[in-house]
């Protein structure tokens, strides 16, 4: 199943590294830099998947989860944390923050399909049929 | 004559009667004596009130040092009329209980001193009765110096955890400063491996796959430092799962070996054949594995290093021993309690790239999945560490 995922990457190699696994595994990427173009192209886009960075300059992922998650046409697409900073306890604390999922860097390249699979599949079970189509 | 018998008899037992009132005197006065320079020399305030009037009459030397007031001020008045109490009403009512209970203690009473200094006191009093008359005895116990050093104590341990926290906020974005170019490293090795740009030949699957493990050693021990800071703050999650030791072995001699070889010695593994299964964290456990392993490789300049896996019985339990058996420079008697501790490096003059941290943290990394390490070691020929953990 291809789908349109948005990555949000501050990191130059590992931005080039998502997208080129997501293009391997047949999705269609797009990129962004920071957190304030990461939200211009979700709304133009419209992506099937969000995957953001949490340490991003001037605003974080933090800020980016709830900027889109307060906003009621961006909300119900799929957002996961894409971090270093692996914390025990970090996990629970991503998702009460909002957050979909979470992939823990540096990511291994053979689980990244698999896991990126099952976000796009959770997301068919959360969001209604109308809204994934409009 | 008998006039002068019976005198004399008189007179003996006029004598005799002499000679025991000086004897009590005597016995008085030594008691009296006794009292008065204990009473004298006392290293704390005592005070001898009278115990229906309150009022003093008598101090020591030594309140009389601790407050400032003069003998003469203290004696005839009340507590409360020299101003040692602040509040007169209360002392009132607490002479008022004493009087009635006999008794009453304070644990961190506020004196004030004639130049107005708060000293802080242990106040007790006991009432007794000396002759007819009912007597309160206060012992004064100036605690303000002890105060001072508790209140200082707590400052440094708030001041200390303040430290503590610091570092291990310093240890926690340092591994990720860290980890973040390993996520290209191990990202990219990964999709050469998988052979997504396109197919590769024989030696360079191997290369890149000594750059896989590379990386992937150098991240585990960037964990270790992020591990530290977890262990420490007492926040570390165990994930138990079944796992047989052969693998993990097979694992880590396969990551290390090179490492040996480099150095020319043999890395071996012996173990049964059937599979001993135990239960625990994987990662914890071939990290346990690989830094015993790498100080194995570490410290030995020729010969081997051998992953040893048997079984042994103990209190009715079967026990994994897996051993790094090295043929190295062995430790000294008196470096070898210094082995376990944080930061701690024996031999400062051999050349070394670690933190100093892999024996300590594999320490209370075996504590965690309820294993123990225990350590042989005879200087000039080697060592033998062994992680004991219960079969499943």
């Amino acid at each position: 199943m291809s789908a349109r995922v948005l990555v949000i990457e501050d990191n130059d190699s590992s931005l080039e590294l998502m997208i080129y696994l997501l293009k391997s595994f047949g999705h269609m990427p797009f990129r962004a830099r920071d957190g304030e173009e990461g939200i211009q192209v979700a709304r133009s886009e419209r992506p099937d998947l969000i995957l953001c960075d949490m340490q991003l300059p001037a605003m974080d992922g933090h800020e980016v989860c709830r900027r889109l998650k307060s906003d009621p046409v961006l909300r119900s697409i799929p957002l996961v944390a894409l971090t270093a900073y692996a914390m025990v306890g970090d996990r629970e604390k991503m998702l009460a923050e909002g957050f979909d999922g979470y992939l823990s860097k540096p990511v291994n390249p053979e689980q990244v399909k698999d896991q990126v699979a099952l976000f796009l599949s959770s997301r068919t079970r959360i969001v209604p049929q109308s809204i994934r189509s409009s | 004559m008998s006039d002068k018998l019976f005198n004399s008899s008189i007179l003996t037992g006029v004598q005799h009667d002499i000679s025991e009132k000086t004897c009590a005197e005597e016995a008085l006065q030594a008691s009296e004596l006794r009292y008065r320079r204990l009473f004298e020399s006392a290293k704390d305030g005592i005070l001898i009130l009278d115990a229906d009037s309150g009022q003093i009459i008598d101090v020591n030397p030594f309140l009389i040092e601790m407050l400032g007031f003069s003998k003469e001020e203290f004696l005839g008045k009340e507590l409360w009329q020299i101003g040692l109490f602040k509040d007169v009403t209360a002392s009132r009512l607490a002479f008022a209980e004493l009087q009635r209970r006999g008794y009453i203690r304070y644990e961190n009473l506020p004196l004030e001193t004639r130049e107005g200094l708060v000293r802080l006191v242990e106040f007790v009093s006991n009432s007794y009765l000396v002759g007819k008359s009912r007597v309160i005895q206060c012992n004064v116990r100036d605690i303000t110096e002890r105060k001072r050093f508790e209140q200082t104590l707590q400052e440094k341990n708030i001041e200390l955890g303040n430290a503590n926290l610091a570092k291990n906020r310093f240890l926690a974005n340092m591994s990720h400063e860290l980890r973040t170019p390993l996520n290209a490293i191990i990202g990219f090795t990964g999709t050469l491996l998988m052979g997504l740009p396109g197919p590769l030949n024989a030696d360079q699957e191997h290369q890149l796959s000594l750059v896989q493990i590379s990386a992937r050693h150098l991240l585990s021990l960037i964990n270790d430092l992020l591990d530290l800071s977890k262990v420490e703050s007492g926040k570390v999650e165990v994930n138990y799962e079944p796992i047989v030791c052969q693998g993990v072995m097979e694992e880590v001699a396969e990551a290390l070996r090179p490492l040996a070889e480099d150095k020319g010695l043999e890395f071996k593994i012996k173990a049964p054949k059937s599979g001993v299964r135990i239960a625990a964290d994987r990662r914890m456990l071939s990290q346990i594995l690989i830094n015993l392993s790498n100080n194995a490789i570490k410290f030995t300049e020729k010969g081997q290093v051998q992953i040893q896996l048997v079984t042994r019985r103990s209190n009715g339990q079967t026990l994994a021993s897996i051993e790094v058996i090295d043929t190295g420079i062995g430790i000294k008697v008196e470096d070898q309690k210094k082995l376990f501790q944080e930061f701690q490096q024996i031999s400062p003059d051999h050349r070394n790239e670690g933190t100093g941290l892999g024996l300590y943290l594999s320490e209370k990394l075996a504590i965690l999945i309820k294993g123990k390490i225990e350590f042989e070691s005879e200087y000039g020929k080697g060592s033998t560490f062994r992680l004991l953990i219960p079969t499943a």
